[in-house]
């Protein structure tokens, strides 16, 4: 589903999806597994997610950054994540999860953003792949 | 490989004809040695696509710890025409206004060593890292407005501080021109409880004490000697801060497009500093450089407490200097025979001027601005002072730290935390972290030889070795 990347100052991962909303729900579950452990999650509550863009990219860009808000901004971690509607210029969707508590969901890496640099969206064979850096 | 040709033993260049869309040339500062790791990134391709920007004025400029980053490299350095240059936010970066304040005490290494352990817990309770979102001050909406107006001011008139602390931080800790309207909500959300801690990844604390005094008049000035304790405070402007380039960089794309500019690497972004919406960026980020000012005034506040209640009132803690190394600052500068107006953008690199210039704090203007470079984890900082090699050559900037050599997955490997946290406490070294991964991604070797990137700084003329300041106990965030 993801992997984590190695890059001189910061960190990244590599996702992959059946489909390009598969794509954005793992590249999202990447983002919070690299922030915290979330093996201890509970679906207590659901966010109703959305970004826009212009093409794929800023898309992708665009959509972690509302995970990331509500990852670092309103503390709510999430471990499940359903896309509704993926056009190339606006995604909206759904995750769950619940408040952070940092005794259950131990924190890894404080995210600062993401990053644009090296970014990859694309669709090999039948597979949608992305590559995202995180500043940390 | 990226052709570079030696200026002269401390100076290299990448002409500006290597890469299509160059406006100007790279200027790297760096000995062979440090050049060689440098090679093994993609930092000087970095440099290069930062030459492409337009209205760059003089060389993109490399500092002696440059790293790859993400658009610009760290350890990037390029002045644009404030009239007809523009502003990239990646060129400051997520953490507006990440900077380093030096703190001296009345207390010596004999006095703090045996008692390290004590102290650096107390410390630890009393300035958090904050990244489980407790431990800052709970701010109302009408306070953060203040807060990122006026800077270390609210931090001090609210009896954070003493009133000199803010003669001593880099524009007296508060950048004129911020709209705290063009800081979104959730910029402000994720800032509104993070005042006074300290974050995570390369943010730290350190208690340390003068090793080595390079420079016995400049560091008499500074009212620091010889086997003194010094506290080292790094860190920015949290959630805030970042959540402002996040916020910017959005809007980037479609701003680009409107004013026709096309650059090599989409987070180096930017739009004509006279638009719209470079003005926008510009206040925005005035006002979260103030919310990191504030911050560290904060933690100063609260490391005095500290201190305090482990050596009692014998313990005096005075602000030496503070200074921020991720900013774009508008300053004037004499370039080929003309004064110039212009945007230093600074991403990883520190203000270094020289002895005389105005905006020095009065007391230390006869010995240039204190620069205050961190190295890693369990080796050495530095205390340097600005030269007028800076101004004549770099914008008046210089590196801000000992550079990244390995990622943080490679630093890990082969490591065991508990085996570091020894190894540092038998070099006299105490770490506390929130993490153990913390502890293990900053080791030593993840990083350049400080005291390598320091020569080359003072052996070009862009800044002079005062102090050299060695760690007994450590907190990561």
């Amino acid at each position: 589903m993801f992997e984590i990347l190695e890059h001189t100052a910061d960190v990244g991962f590599r996702a992959r999806g059946d489909s390009i909303g598969d794509l954005f729900a793992n590249a999202a579950l990447a983002l919070e597994a690299i922030a915290a452990d979330i093996s201890g999650v509970e679906e207590k509550a659901m966010r109703p997610l959305s970004a826009a863009g212009e093409g794929l990219d800023e898309l992708l860009v665009n959509w972690l950054n509302e995970v990331l808000y509500y990852l670092d901004g309103e503390r709510f971690v999430m471990k499940r994540f359903e896309i509704d509607e993926l056009v190339p210029s606006r995604v909206s969707g759904r995750g769950w999860g619940e408040p952070r508590d940092d005794g259950r969901h131990p924190p890894r890496l404080v995210v600062k953003g993401v990053t644009y640099h090296l970014l990859e969206v694309r669709r090999d064979g039948g597979l949608w792949h992305a590559r995202v850096i995180l500043d940390i | 490989m990226v052709p570079i040709e030696p200026i002269d033993e401390m100076r290299h260049r990448i002409r500006r004809d290597e890469k299509r869309g160059m406006r100007t040339d790279v200027v790297v500062y760096a000995s062979r040695a440090l050049l060689d790791q440098v090679r093994k990134d993609l930092s000087l391709e970095q440099a290069m696509n930062v030459a492409t920007l337009p209205g760059i004025v003089g060389p993109s400029l490399a500092m002696p710890d440059i790293h790859q980053g993400y658009g610009f490299p760290i350890g990037g350095v390029a002045a644009t025409d404030y009239e007809h240059g523009v502003v990239s936010p990646g060129g400051v970066g997520f953490d507006i206004n990440c900077g380093v304040r030096l703190v001296r005490t009345t207390l010596a290494e004999s006095d703090v060593r045996p008692r390290i352990k004590e102290l650096i817990d107390r410390i630890f309770g009393d300035v958090p890292c904050g990244t489980g979102g407790k431990g800052g001050l709970d701010l109302t909406a009408k306070q953060l407005t203040e807060v990122l107006e006026r800077g270390a001011h609210w931090t001090v008139e609210n009896g954070y501080g003493e009133e000199r602390d803010v003669e001593f931080a880099e524009e007296r800790g508060c950048l004129a021109g911020a709209d705290p309207g063009h800081v979104s909500d959730r910029a402000k959300e994720r800032g509104r409880r993070q005042l006074g801690t300290l974050g995570s990844g390369n943010h730290f604390l350190e208690v340390q004490w003068v090793e080595r005094i390079e420079d016995p008049q400049a560091a008499r000035v500074l009212g620091l000697e010889a086997g003194q304790v010094v506290v080292l405070i790094h860190c920015g402007s949290r959630g805030l801060g970042h959540q402002v380039c996040t916020d910017y960089l959005a809007q980037m794309g479609a701003a680009m497009k409107r004013h026709h500019i096309s650059v090599p690497d989409r987070q180096l972004a930017c739009v004509p500093i006279r638009s719209e919406e470079g003005q926008a960026y510009l206040s925005a980020m005035c006002a979260a450089a103030n919310f990191a000012w504030a911050n560290r005034q904060a933690i100063l506040h609260r490391l005095r407490g500290a201190f305090q209640k482990v050596f009692g009132a014998q313990a005096r803690l005075s602000l030496v200097y503070d200074v921020c190394h991720n900013i774009a600052k508008r300053e004037r500068h004499r370039f080929e025979g003309r004064t110039v107006d212009v945007l230093v953008h600074r991403k990883g690199a520190t203000r270094a001027f020289p002895p005389g210039h105005r905006e020095i704090p009065a007391d230390y203007r006869t010995i240039g601005q204190p620069v205050l470079i961190p190295g890693s984890m369990g080796t050495a900082s530095w205390v340097m002072t600005g030269a007028p090699g800076a101004m004549e050559e770099t914008f008046g900037t210089v590196c801000h730290g000992a550079g990244r050599l390995l990622s943080r997955t490679a630093a890990k490997k082969g490591h065991d935390a508990r085996e570091v946290e020894k190894r540092l406490l038998d070099n006299g070294i105490f770490v506390r972290s929130e993490s153990r991964d913390g502890i293990l991604e900053e080791i030593p070797e993840a990083y350049k030889n400080v005291d390598e990137v320091i020569e080359v700084v003072d052996r070009a003329g862009l800044a002079r070795k005062v102090a050299r300041l060695r760690p007994m106990g450590v907190i990561k965030g």
